[in-house]
């Protein structure tokens, strides 16, 4: 703990040193007390209540006995659902989060012109980010309708017989994943704003060396954006393995939608502790979805430090 | 002293986070905490308490019809007050369970009549066996009802509405077609029969569909009863009937009705479906529709010209019976409720003749108390009374609790018949293979 206290100057009597900076050490704590009681009761307690319950039978209401690692032993080796679940949210996390990240850096560069207008385009493709929650998933259910949906009837004019979206269980994760591109404009904001930042005299320089706006691009643009490409990337990884209310919406009461194609990690795991009631199994999975987060989270740091370009250079 | 302003800031804001921790605790129960007391007239101390009743009626049909019934029950007495909490469906359930664990549950709560025994099991309701000795009401029931309250022979909850599904068809298209409006199909080969000659084709696409058994609310779970003798997925002692010849010769029927009108037909008929005067039986589209009794309430009052008339649904064959699903909600009283025996007269009150006739008549939704929905004046309209003739074919299963969560691993299969990637047969051998696994796990 680094105080004031410890560059008080040296010619002060030892113990009414050490006595002062106790005092104003308790005073930074009590200080930060409201953040402390929140981590510790609302964050810490509850995660630790919950590892520890995840070794239990818990139900909530009736019991609460340690039965080892038996919630692990049945999840890995003897519940079909767990897999599948986990399949459908590793599914969706990995087309989702390339995708996205993709669609929002290409869309930001074309926002990024100088053009007549930019503003409104910008507002325009920037809205579909405020909007969500429950009214947006039941206005793409109506997009995505077979016969009279707008996608469909686009992909008429093309000569593309639609899929059948969200009652085949092929289409249904594509479905998703479409839905979720039409929001990139969060994502859009953020590079726009780091393209903004990128020097043009590196882009001129790169020019009178005859440079092309490829190669600029790849060895310019990205590299100077790539810290937010890193934060966009990270953010969406941990966000997409959250994804419930899409798979609780858009299927028949939260049932996982055809073929169990829309049961999602977090969907089997809200019906398994409010359903069933089986909040230890639902514990077990909560961390053991933790832990799947941490390590890709922690491969993706351990990977920046290839790609990643910091201006100013590591300390 | 220098420190001193520090100190004082320092409290303050510990103290400034006290008040906000204690903000943010529930609000005080005094409502249904404390309870008042008074004298009555002859002198005998008597006390006022307040119960809290959680629902989730909260339409505008609902809403006025059961705060009637509670302020009728109020008035009837004067030791008891019911308060009306309404939560919405989508929280009622949880925020229940959170307030049994917290100990401070709802007196009385409306709940699903299908997981009575798990509920009980995870001791989430009061067990009313001592309430049942003094009063015995189990007579007033629907015997079929009651079984599902039950929990190792003891009951912990009461059944208070219920339903049943009817085959409504159009009159006006019976005549179009030349068929008799007053001959409903009565079996499936005369469904069949009847649903090829109402069907009514522009070209290639439908102008109506005559019948297609998986639309409207009778589901292949539905189905499955209706085609295999009354019998639903598990047998009388928690065996699974997932697998039987009954079962897998409907699900070869069900399938039969998509493979002639075609899945891309089906999927995209159904995702025009709406509601009110879009809903596919009142705006014409479809002849023949499977619904519950308060399926009229619409009909009354989007299609006012609709000539309809209702039947149960049709049987396999003459004599396999005309079987139908139900479903419904009970009434319970939450473990750790502060005031089980008022609430214990409320919840009798509720399911009582008076309470029970009302809930009928304003809703046409089919009660439990057998006096009360075969009352006289409820049955002069024609699609109740058929719903109450209806409740003698109609199943209402309890699921063993070895097995809850058994949906998730049937349903699937049932897609993939559809989706035509398991044979009917293969698709039931696989489900009662996954349900026994998991029966097994958890016995």
């Amino acid at each position: 703990m680094k105080t004031p206290a410890r560059t008080l100057t040296p010619t002060a009597p030892k113990k009414k040193r050490s006595k002062l900076a106790r005092r104003e050490e308790l005073q930074g704590y009590l200080f930060i007390s409201p953040w402390l009681i929140g981590l510790f009761g609302i964050t810490l307690f509850p995660m630790l209540f919950s590892l520890y319950g995840s070794f239990t039978n818990y139900d909530v209401t009736s019991r609460m006995d340690f039965i080892g690692v038996g919630n692990y032993m049945r999840m890995f080796t003897e519940d079909p659902l767990f897999w599948k679940s986990l399949y459908n949210t590793l599914y969706y996390v990995a087309f989702m989060v390339p995708l996205t990240t993709i669609g929002s850096i290409l869309l930001a560069l074309m926002l990024n012109e100088r053009i007549v207008g930019m503003r409104f385009f910008r507002t325009i493709y920037y809205l579909p980010a405020v909007l969500s929650g429950v009214g947006v998933y039941f206005l793409w259910i109506q997009l995505l309708n077979p016969s009279t949906g707008l996608i469909n009837t686009m992909l008429g004019w093309v000569g593309i017989p639609g899929p059948a979206w969200l009652s085949d269980p092929m289409w249904t994760k594509p479905a998703i994943i479409l839905m979720k591109m039409w929001s990139v404009g969060g994502g859009m904001l953020l590079y726009l704003a780091s393209l903004q930042g990128v020097p043009s005299q590196l882009y001129e320089s790169a020019k009178l060396d005859g440079a092309s706006a490829f190669r600029r691009f790849f060895h310019i643009t990205l590299p100077m954006i790539s810290p937010v490409i890193f934060f966009d990337v990270v953010t969406s990884f941990i966000g997409g393995f959250q994804i419930f209310q899409e798979g609780y919406v858009m299927t028949d009461s939260g049932s996982g939608g055809p073929m169990g194609s829309l049961l999602f990690y977090n969907l089997y795991m809200w019906n398994q502790a409010f359903q069933l009631f089986d909040m230890g199994y639902a514990m077990a999975m909560a961390w053991v979805l933790f832990v799947i987060v941490l390590i890709l989270t922690l491969i993706n740091l351990r990977m920046s430090k290839r790609w990643v370009y910091y201006e100013g250079g590591e300390d | 002293m220098r420190a001193r302003p520090i100190w004082h800031a320092a409290w303050l804001t510990m103290l400034s986070c006290m008040l906000l921790l204690t903000a943010c605790t529930p609000e005080s129960r005094s409502s249904s905490g404390a309870p008042t007391t008074g004298t009555s007239g002859d002198g005998a101390a008597q006390e006022k308490v307040t119960i809290d009743f959680w629902t989730f009626w909260g339409s505008e049909t609902r809403r006025p019809i059961i705060e009637k019934i509670i302020e009728d029950f109020n008035s009837s007495q004067d030791r008891i007050v019911v308060k009306h909490t309404y939560l919405p469906f989508g929280d009622i359930w949880t925020k229940n369970l959170a307030s049994i664990a917290a100990g401070t549950p709802a007196d009385v709560i409306v709940n699903d009549y299908a997981d009575v025994n798990l509920r009980a099991s995870k001791n989430q309701n009061t067990n009313l066996t001592a309430y049942l000795q003094q009063d015995d009401i189990e007579s007033r029931f629907y015997p079929e009802l009651w079984n599902n309250v039950l929990y190792n022979d003891e009951a912990y909850a009461l059944p208070f509405n219920t339903d049943t599904r009817l085959l409504y068809y159009n009159k006006e298209a019976f005549r179009e077609a030349g068929l008799d409006p007053e001959q409903p199909p009565q079996t499936w080969a005369e469904l069949e029969e009847y649903a090829q000659q109402l069907d009514k084709k522009a070209g290639d696409t439908y102008e109506r569909v005559g019948f297609y058994p998986l639309w409207g609310d009778f589901g292949v779970d539905s189905w499955l009863i209706n085609g295999d003798a009354g019998n639903g997925y598990f047998g009388e002692n928690d065996e699974t009937t997932i697998d039987t010849p009954g079962k897998v010769a409907t699900l070869e029927w069900l399938k039969s009705w998509q493979d002639r009108l075609g899945r891309q037909t089906v999927d995209a008929i159904k995702a025009d479906f709406g509601s009110g005067v879009s809903d596919p039986f009142i705006s014409g589209k479809v002849a023949m529709y499977i619904q519950t009794g308060t399926y009229n309430t619409q009909i009354e009052e989007f299609g006012q010209d609709l000539d309809i008339g209702v039947a149960p649904i049709p049987e396999r064959e003459e004599g396999s019976g005309h079987w139908s699903s139900g479903g419904g909600f009970v009434v319970e009283i939450p473990k750790g409720a502060k005031h089980p025996d008022e609430a214990w007269e409320f919840i009798k009150y509720l399911t009582d003749v008076d309470a029970q006739k009302y809930w009928a008549m304003e809703n046409f939704d089919n009660v439990s108390n057998i006096e009360a929905a075969e009352d006289p004046e409820a049955n002069k309209n024609e699609v109740y009374k058929a719903s109450v003739e209806n409740l003698v074919n109609t199943k209402v299963f309890q699921v063993p609790l070895s097995a809850s969560g058994y949906k998730d691993l049937i349903n699937p299969h049932m897609d993939a018949v559809f989706l035509d990637k398991e044979t009917p047969q293969q698709a039931l051998q696989q489900a009662q293979k996954d349900v026994q696994s998991l029966m097994n796990k958890n016995k």
